[in-house]
């Protein structure tokens, strides 16, 4: 473990990714201490403030600090995201080798089914399910885990598949093992690096499926300082005060990056090429 | 004269993580025009290394601290990239080990001949096609122009062999490179194969280096022969004495492991109690549907029967069938016909109940691939422990069974030798305390040496326990030691069950008569 993250942070996609994600793992943990001003705190003669000295980001149309908004609401946008990730790629895993070791016309159901919601863009799959479950935070959620499982039961089945055909999983058959043993003990830990590096992209897409969410109304509820929502309300004064718009944008982007990176480096790091 | 192939003093390192390691300790040999030097060792021992560089094409961490190559005149390790292109393949021929992954499959059979006549000998497209229809007939290749045409899927292991050795004796090279070209063909095909090279040989007067872990196998090709041992040269001496007067213990080792089958290493009768009995067992893979027609099943109604205690030897060359076998009497391929195991009658899979389980242990041929990577030695041992009754505690029992120490149970497969995983995976099917071990072809990955521990551990396994062995391999000389019978599988189809004494019978099959004139007896 300790080998993995030195091999990591030693190629330039890993470092830069593992500090982005440190600073922002800041931000979740200590972010509303260490905000200059309380995100909701309202200062009517500072609407619309230029990022200056006062306001380092600038100010919104309620005379809010961005930058303490941006600091407060990294705790209610990553969060969500990873556990959306999480929820779906594990999801997604356990259906891709779970059809890959039963095989035959049980694989080939499960997978035609998952190509039918896969056929769903994921916005639109994201969208419908919040329509039906109702509008909120935990619902957004379940929504974008639900469009993420399909992808990840591919690429996890089709890695699954040639770990099906080792000796040692026919050795477990052979001995009489259960399918559940052989599911979670013999494959699933072999298809791990895969399913690891998929997700850690997975996440940015997730940081930035939520934003959408948020910025059609459908996520967080305002005055919640998540980052979707605060790109949605800025938007009308994107002429009068392009700040409120740019800064929450960058930070969407920024953790969108620094998760790519790390997952570009974690597939580097996994695959030892020529390391004797 | 000037030698073909000179090395002085050559020494190579590799640099790991842990500090350089040294592969090839002051290695000095040459090789006369037309001249075939064997070289042998067992895997680990730096011969491959010594191809590659000799080949120019070592991995980036190695380090060669002394020494020369030279070919011929030319100074290998002072010569330019640009150079070295015309020095490989032109002068300098290799054939590899795996001819399933030596020729591009992207890419049919004649463009990758002729793609190379063209760089080499400077011949027009025309030329070049004209001249490699003329190559694989002569190698032996029926109807080179159809096969010209093919791609490298469409032609057998083989027929791949005998390609790759066409180009390499086609652009003239002054010295040919052969890294164990027959080791992954079987032993028919394989001895073919050596014919073939025997026979140009003869006509180009192509000086080679020879590599193998085989030793029996190089006496036969070589004029001389090396032996190479953790990367040192120990004993130097011409093929037909080295087997009979092997001077330095290693080679003593060397050839003590070569197994003979006039030697037999078993004296006792099994019982007369049949322990298992299958009849009319095909196996199938594949289903139909409603566009195609199912497969023909991969065996044709075997019959065979083991007894209590018996060694029950399976033959036959790749895709014979006798893995299929092996797979059917484990419930991991389905079959039909009738398969019957203390008084318990079994026709599919299901039938196989936990007692069954239990009985019938199989071992298979990868110790890499059956051996669970993310598991350690003592899980992967306390698994059959904790379904068939008996306690983690055994686990020091097991692993001093199999003559490892009881620490390796907090080893993880990675850390392990090719020989020593192969002794967990036989501890692991004794664990259960089996009636019936199924061998499917487990030492062949393996060098001679460590071949021939493992069967002497498994004997002493069955005399400990009594427990019978179907013993799947393709190497007639190694079975005939050990088996009570032996069965010949061809084609899917059983050609003869004799017992060990009517091998020598004037009514085997011919079949099997071929065989055994293709295993390679040792010489002297």
């Amino acid at each position: 473990m300790t080998e993995l993250f030195v091999r990591l942070i030693r190629r330039p996609q890993g470092f830069v990714g593992i500090a982005l994600l440190a600073l922002i793992a800041m931000a979740c943990l200590f972010g509303p201490a260490l905000a200059p001003y309380a995100p909701e705190k309202i200062d009517f003669l500072g609407r619309f403030r230029a990022p200056g000295w006062q306001n380092w980001l600038g100010a919104d149309q309620f005379g809010r600090d961005i930058l303490s908004r941006l600091m407060v609401g990294a705790r209610s946008t990553v969060p969500m995201a990873l556990i959306a990730t999480l929820a779906g790629s594990a999801a997604g895993a356990i259906i891709g080798v779970g059809s890959a070791y039963l095989g035959g016309r049980i694989d080939e159901a499960i997978m035609r089914t998952n190509d039918a919601v896969m056929a769903i863009p994921g916005l639109l799959m994201a969208l419908l399910l919040v329509s039906t479950l109702g509008n909120g935070a935990g619902n957004a959620v379940i929504a974008v885990a639900i469009a993420f499982a399909p992808g990840m039961a591919r690429v996890t089945r089709s890695v699954a598949l040639n770990i099906r055909n080792q000796d040692y999983v026919k050795a477990a058959v052979a001995r009489g093992e259960s399918a559940a043993w052989i599911i979670f003990r013999e494959m699933l830990p072999n298809a791990m690096a895969p399913i690891v590096i998929e997700s850690t992209i997975r996440v940015s897409f997730a940081v930035m499926l939520f934003a959408t969410l948020s910025f059609l109304g459908v996520g967080a509820q305002p005055p919640a300082s998540e980052w979707g929502l605060m790109v949605a309300d800025a938007r009308q004064y994107m002429y009068q005060a392009p700040w409120g718009l740019i800064a929450p944008s960058a930070a969407i982007a920024l953790t969108a990056v620094a998760f790519n990176l790390l997952g570009d480096g974690l597939r580097d790091a996994l695959n030892p090429k020529d390391e004797r | 004269m000037i030698p073909a192939l000179a090395i002085k003093n050559y020494t190579l390192d590799y640099a790991t993580a842990a500090g350089p390691v040294r592969v090839l300790h002051d290695i000095s040999l040459e090789i006369a025009p037309g001249e075939v030097l064997g070289l042998v060792g067992e895997s680990g021992s730096g011969k491959s290394s010594l191809a590659w560089a000799l080949m120019r094409h070592l991995p980036e961490n190695a380090r060669e601290i002394s020494g020369t190559l030279r070919l011929g005149d030319t100074d290998l390790l002072r010569l330019h990239p640009r150079e070295l292109t015309k020095i490989r393949g032109r002068r300098l021929g290799m054939v590899f080990q795996d001819p399933s992954t030596a020729l591009n499959p992207t890419l049919p059979i004649g463009r990758q001949v002729t793609e190379t006549l063209i760089q080499h000998r400077g011949l027009s497209k025309r030329e070049a096609d004209a001249l490699a229809i003329d190559l694989l007939g002569h190698v032996e290749l029926r109807d080179p122009a159809a096969i010209m045409r093919r791609y490298p899927h469409e032609i057998s292991g083989g027929e791949k062999q005998r390609v790759i050795i066409a180009t390499a004796f086609g652009c003239r090279p002054d010295v040919i490179l052969f890294d164990e070209p027959t080791t992954a063909l079987d032993v028919i095909t394989g001895a073919r194969i050596l014919e073939l090279f025997a026979r140009l040989r003869e006509e180009t007067g192509v000086a080679a280096l020879y590599i193998s872990h085989d030793l029996a196998l190089v006496t036969r090709v070589a004029d001389r022969v090396v032996v190479l041992k953790h990367g040192r040269l120990v004993e130097e001496a011409p093929a037909a004495d080295i087997f009979r007067a092997p001077r330095h213990a290693d080679t003593k080792a060397l050839v003590q492991a070569v197994p003979r089958p006039e030697r037999r290493l078993i004296h006792d009768k099994p019982g007369d109690e049949v322990l298992l009995a299958a009849s009319d067992i095909e196996v199938h893979y594949g289903r139909a549907s409603i566009f195609r027609q199912a497969p023909p099943p991969a065996t044709r109604r075997i019959g065979l029967d083991v007894r209590a205690g018996e060694i029950l030897g399976l033959v036959g060359e790749s895709g014979s069938g006798k893995s299929s076998v092996a797979r059917a009497l484990t419930g991991l391929a389905r079959f039909s016909g009738k398969v019957r195991f203390d008084n318990h009658e079994i026709t599919a899979a299901r039938d196989m109940n936990a007692a069954y389980r239990r009985d019938v242990q199989i071992i298979f041929q990868h110790p890499d691939a059956s051996l669970n990577p993310r598991h350690k030695v003592g899980e992967i041992l306390s698994r059959p422990l904790k379904l068939y009754g008996g306690s983690a505690a055994e686990i020091p029992r097991l692993l001093e069974q199999v003559r490892l120490p009881a620490p390796y149970a907090g080893r993880w497969p990675h850390q392990l030798s090719g020989g020593e995983k192969q002794r967990v995976a036989i501890a692991r099917a004794f664990a259960a305390r089996p009636k019936l071990v199924i061998c499917d072809e487990i030492t062949a990955p393996l060098d001679v040496s460590v071949q021939a521990q493992i069967i002497e551990l498994l004997l002493a396994l069955r005399a400990a326990t009594g427990t019978a062995f179907l013993f799947i391999t393709h190497d007639l000389n190694l079975i005939r030691q050990i088996a009570h019978r032996i069965a010949v599988m061809r084609g899917g189809e059983m050609v003869d069950l004799l017992p060990i004494e009517d091998f020598d019978a004037d009514h085997v099959h011919p079949y099997t008569r071929e065989l055994m004139a293709a295993s390679p007896v040792p010489v002297g």
